[in-house]
């Protein structure tokens, strides 16, 4: 007995997550890029903002031609277009981020609770969400925004998330509802494990893969949404971001005419752009990360 | 002891394309497996074979007849308190592919129930050992090596040590009953005997008794002595009997067909002389007034469409006269057909043909 | 008469320690008007020797070398294209091991053969859907129900049968049937293997039927190759070969057959697990591990595949003598992924 039990003890290493995590990124230079251009922006919307204190105005120089001083030439206002790609970042990211944990909270739990439970607790959850997927998003935030100034990421946040969880929960709904006819989740009914060890622990990371692809798409729905909603200048601009220098470019600086505002107006363009290319590119290792098969090929 | 007395369960089922349907998936099905007993269920794909399984296991309800598990009547229980009885009854599922959660590791699979039975054992005052050595004896037990597959993924492993990990996992939560589905249908011929063996080893140790389901008459034949082997055909039990005689000496015209199927390794058996087939493919859409095997019967006659033949003992005819192969208590060789005949179906080793 | 005639069939896929090879030197012949058998465990290379036969290995693999000759087309190693595509479906028929999931689910039986008729251009489209009709009736199918069927709507056999419609409809003169009845149940199997000797007689075609269950195939086929490892092992005419296996494995897969009839206890699993791509021996015999009657030679040199008597070939050291008197494998020897195999 002595000798099982050593050799039980033996055997409890386990592949470290990390090193899971690494292969799956490299095996690719497609995800290693969008791995790269992910955490860019990142540091970019974390650190970025201590380099540019303050936001400095050069009135001297107005629709400035990219120069030493000014890498990327500056607006209308003499602002630095690189220091307001900069600081923007930190807004966009913040919101998506957040809008992105809201969802995640949200849709997993009500999809796999209600794919798990089934019956009247699946149709209630699934009324909620045929609600919540009704609700029109843009104009409540057009309406909030009289209430509210979406000055701070929370807020922005918040709203995106509570509103736009539904595409998830069906998404997970629909893959609980799959696994549940598997041997696999049948056994653990039989065995009598308790629900939450076979929600949290059979299910969920049956279903992760599918949670997060879905979570990274609607991410860039969110970033296109918040950046769409200032561009349009339904929100009042209540911070520097990637969405307010959009319309002002357009509308202010008339970028549609003069060639001199052009970059200021690619600018936050080719930023968001090139972060939504990284999430996809991302996107194909997710499948990996969580399927212990395909993690396997070496 | 498991006695169960007319089991029946409809399903409705409402298909977009084929408008509401009722199905009897089972119509009064009557068994008795006694302690460290084995009762085998044969019959074709859809005949309610996993349905019987299911409820079995607790996984499914039924909405006619009793269950007796230990002398309980579990329909005259709430539902919390059949768990406990139902937890002792395992089941060992058809596909070994999707029996096992692919994202979890052997140990995790087997390391949550065992978890959880040792918790259960410590609040009764009972001795738990480590759940890692019962994790290994466990392996062990069903021919695996510990060290080497505890950290495998069910992908890792083949389609043989699935289900024999997939019966250890039966084996955490210390059951009396397995119901093995189909066990070994979805794996490689060449592994099915190892897992037959294991199964009525784990009889004959554990004392264990077995539920066997299968389409696959000869492995029956594997688990072990003293079974009862039982035909089901669209729900309905339509012979019973010893699992050696039913196959040396079916009586039900449907078992001759099933027994027929089995095919005959030529050249070391010759196939039986009676060697029968169905007449035509099973449809369930046509309402069966009579014997529900009527359409496809190669031996139908006059009564078989408007009368429903019901289980009689072998040898005694619709009148009861005549001599029974069956005891007065209803056990022995049974079946349900008002043309009953003993044919020789199966293949016969050649050689012993002659003697 | 050889239909079709495979000489040193090499296939590799590609893995993370280069290419390997799935089928390694396999020659089998599928002769005239014979079925012939080809069984092994899963893994053992029979699905990828099938689709070399249609020149359609799936990536990441090649035919690294080797000849297939079939009669009418020539070497389909070489064939390319055009005269590639119409030899798939016009010279050799093909049905797809769990074809019963290969159908598309959104077309009908019928809209799904006008396009293959088309995509191998058929002139006569309606001449096309009278023979499909003809050959589902003659297996025992409803030919203008099924032609209007969804896939949904039919049965496991059901589904099993229209794979032989669509891969015999252009009049193939081979069909190759790759797992026909591995999914389903006890009557189902009998009839789809009745048909498969029904539909070859009456076509006179060139089958080839692959499966792991040595027991099903005995049913019908006249010739028998047993594969193991990406090697043919052991050939010859079925009723011979199964009362006088030459071969350990071919011995020990009839032995591990489940019966239902003579002695329970006679009939023993084969331990150990087939090996894959990734484990199987480099040198010596792919079986070695797994075989009782392994001697010293049979670490070092790989044992070529040689007839040894009119019609039989085998690929073993030991004499064929020695194995058949000698015992079938016990379940002692198990590999230490299975040790302690209760007996
Ligand atoms: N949840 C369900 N809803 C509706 N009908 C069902 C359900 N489960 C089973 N049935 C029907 O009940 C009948 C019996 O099904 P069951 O799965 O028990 O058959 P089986 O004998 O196990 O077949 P197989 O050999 O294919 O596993 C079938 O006609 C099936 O279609
Ligand atoms: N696409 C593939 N890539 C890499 N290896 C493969 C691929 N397909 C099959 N193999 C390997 O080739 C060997 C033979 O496979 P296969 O021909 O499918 O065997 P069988 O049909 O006898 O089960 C196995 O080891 C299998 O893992
Ligand atoms: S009762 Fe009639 S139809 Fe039914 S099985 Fe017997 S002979 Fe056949
Ligand atoms: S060559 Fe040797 S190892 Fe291979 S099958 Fe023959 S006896 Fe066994
Ligand atoms: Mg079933
Ligand atoms: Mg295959």
């Amino acid at each position: 007995m002595a000798a099982t039990a050593t050799l039980a003890a033996s055997v409890r290493s386990r592949r470290p997550a990390l090193t899971a995590f690494r292969k799956a990124v490299t095996r690719k230079p497609g995800r290693i890029i969008g791995l790269a251009i992910i955490v860019f922006f990142v540091l970019l919307a974390i650190c970025g903002p201590w380099f540019y204190g303050r936001l400095a105005v050069d009135p001297n120089s107005l629709y400035a031609a990219p120069s030493a001083k000014h890498w990327l030439g500056t607006d209308f206002a003499g602002s630095d277009v690189l220091q307001e790609v900069v600081t923007g970042a930190r807004y966009v990211l913040a919101t998506a981020a957040l809008s992105a944990l809201f969802t995640s909270l949200f849709g997993v739990t009500i999809g796999l609770v209600a794919g798990y439970q089934r019956g009247l607790t699946d149709s209630a959850l699934m009324r909620l969400t045929d609600f919540v997927l009704t609700i029109p998003g843009l104009p409540l935030l057009i309406i909030l925004s009289t209430v509210w100034n979406f000055g701070s990421p929370w807020k922005m946040g918040l709203i995106l998330g509570v509103t736009g969880w539904g595409g998830v929960a069906r998404a997970v709904r629909s893959q609980a509802l799959s696994l549940r006819e598997r041997g696999f989740l049948e056994a653990a009914r039989g065995l009598g494990l308790s629900r939450r060890h076979i929600l949290l622990k059979e299910m969920l990371p049956n279903v992760a893969p599918y949670a997060a692809m879905q979570l990274m798409l609607s991410m860039i729905a969110f970033i296109g949404a918040e950046v769409g909603l200032f561009f349009l200048g339904l929100v009042p601009f209540s911070s520097t971001n990637w969405g307010v220098m959009l319309n002002q470019a357009v509308f202010s600086g008339g970028a549609m005419e003069t060639p001199s505002a052009l970059i200021y107006l690619l600018a936050p363009l080719v930023c968001i752009l090139v972060l939504t290319l990284g999430i996809v590119l991302f996107l194909d290792a997710i499948d990996e990360l969580f399927n212990p098969r395909l993690r396997e090929r070496v | 002891m498991i006695q169960a007395r007319g089991i029946t369960r409809t399903y409705q089922t409402h298909g977009s394309f084929t408008g509401d349907r009722t199905v009897r998936a089972l119509r009064g099905v009557d068994f008795t497996l006694p302690d460290g007993g084995a009762v085998s269920f044969i019959g074709e794909s859809g005949c309610g074979k996993t349905t019987l399984g299911k409820i079995l296991t607790g996984l499914e309800t039924f909405d006619g007849g009793e269950l007796v598990v230990d002398g309980v009547e579990l329909s005259k229980l709430r539902p919390r308190q059949r768990e406990k009885y139902f937890r002792r009854i395992q089941m060992i599922h058809q596909d070994p592919y999707s029996a096992l959660n692919p994202t979890r590791t052997v140990e995790a699979t087997l390391g949550d129930p065992l978890r959880m039975r040792a918790r259960e054992k410590a609040a009764a005052g009972e001795q738990a050992g480590s759940w890692r050595e019962r994790a290994a004896e466990l392996l062990t037990l069903v021919g695996l090596e510990p060290t080497a597959v505890l950290p495998k993924y069910p992908h890792q492993l083949s389609g043989g040590q699935r289900q024999r990990v997939v019966i250890a996992r039966a084996l955490t939560v210390d059951p009396t009953v397995l119901i093995a589905d189909e066990a070994v249908s979805m794996i490689d011929v060449s592994m099915r005997l190892g897992i037959l063996s294991l199964l009525r080893d784990l009889r004959a140790r554990l004392g264990i008794s077995l539920v066997f389901i299968t389409h696959d008459v000869a492995t029956a034949r594997y688990v072990g002595d003293g079974g009862e082997l039982h035909v089901i055909y669209r729900g309905e039990v339509v012979e019973r009997g010893l699992t050696d005689e039913v196959i040396l000496s079916p009586v039900h015209p449907y078992t001759q067909c099933l027994l027929s199927a089995v095919p005959v390794m030529r050249g070391l058996e010759e196939p039986g002389p009676d060697r029968t087939a169905p007449t035509a493919a099973l449809d369930e859409r046509t309402p069966t007034p009579g014997c529900l095997f009527q359409p496809r019967c190669p031996f139908a006659g006059a009564q078989c469409a408007e009368k429903h033949p019901v289980l009689v003992p072998f040898g005694l005819d619709a009148a009861g006269q005549g001599e029974a192969a069956a005891a007065e208590d209803g056990s022995g060789h049974v079946h349900a057909c008002f043309y009953p005949e003993s044919r020789r179906v199966v293949g016969v080793e050649v050689g012993a043909a002659s003697a | 008469m050889s239909e079709v005639e495979v000489r040193d069939l090499t296939v590799e896929y590609q893995t993370s320690v280069g290419w390997l090879p799935a089928v390694a030197g396999a020659s089998l012949d599928l002769r005239a008007g014979q079925i012939t058998g080809l069984v092994g465990e899963s893994g053992s290379g029979k699905s990828t020797l099938a689709l070399s036969l249609l020149n359609a290995v799936p990536a990441p693999g090649r035919i690294a070398g080797g000849t297939i000759e079939v009669a009418g087309v020539g070497d389909l190693t070489r064939l390319g294209g055009k005269q590639l595509r119409k030899a798939r479906g016009g010279a050799i028929g093909y049905v797809f091991q769990a074809s019963q999931n290969s159908l598309n689910p959104l077309k009908t039986i019928g809209r799904q053969l006008l396009d293959l008729g088309r995509s191998h251009e058929v002139g006569d489209l309606r001449a096309l859907i009278a023979r499909a009709k003809d050959l589902a009736n003659r297996m025992g199918l409803d030919g203008d129900r099924v032609l209007d069927s969804y896939q949904h709507e039919l049965s496991g056999g059901m589904r099993q049968r229209v794979g032989i419609v669509f891969a015999l409809v252009l009049n193939a003169k081979v069909l190759i049937l790759d797992e026909p009845t591995t999914a389903l149940d006890m009557l189902s199997q009998a009839s789809v293997l009745d048909i498969v000797r029904k539909v070859h007689d009456e076509n006179q075609l060139s089958t080839l039927i692959i499966t792991h269950d040595i027991g099903a195939i005995s049913e019908i086929a006249d010739r028998l190759a047993v594969m193991y490892g990406g090697r043919i092992v052991e050939d010859g005419p079925l009723l011979d070969v199964l009362r006088r296996p030459t071969h350990p494995y071919t011995k020990a897969l009839i032995g591990a057959t489940a019966r239902i009839t003579g002695d329970v206890d006679g009939a023993r699993a084969l331990p150990g697990r087939p090996p894959d791509l990734t484990t199987v021996a480099r040198a010596g015999c792919v079986f070695r591990d797994r075989c009782p009657f392994a001697v010293e030679v049979c670490a070092q040199t790989e044992p070529e595949l040689e007839t040894f008597e009119s019609g039989r070939r085998r690929a073993c050291h030991v004499e064929p003598s020695t194995v058949l008197t000698g015992p079938v494998l016990t379940g002692t020897t198990g590999t230490p992924a299975a040790v302690g195999e209760p007996a």
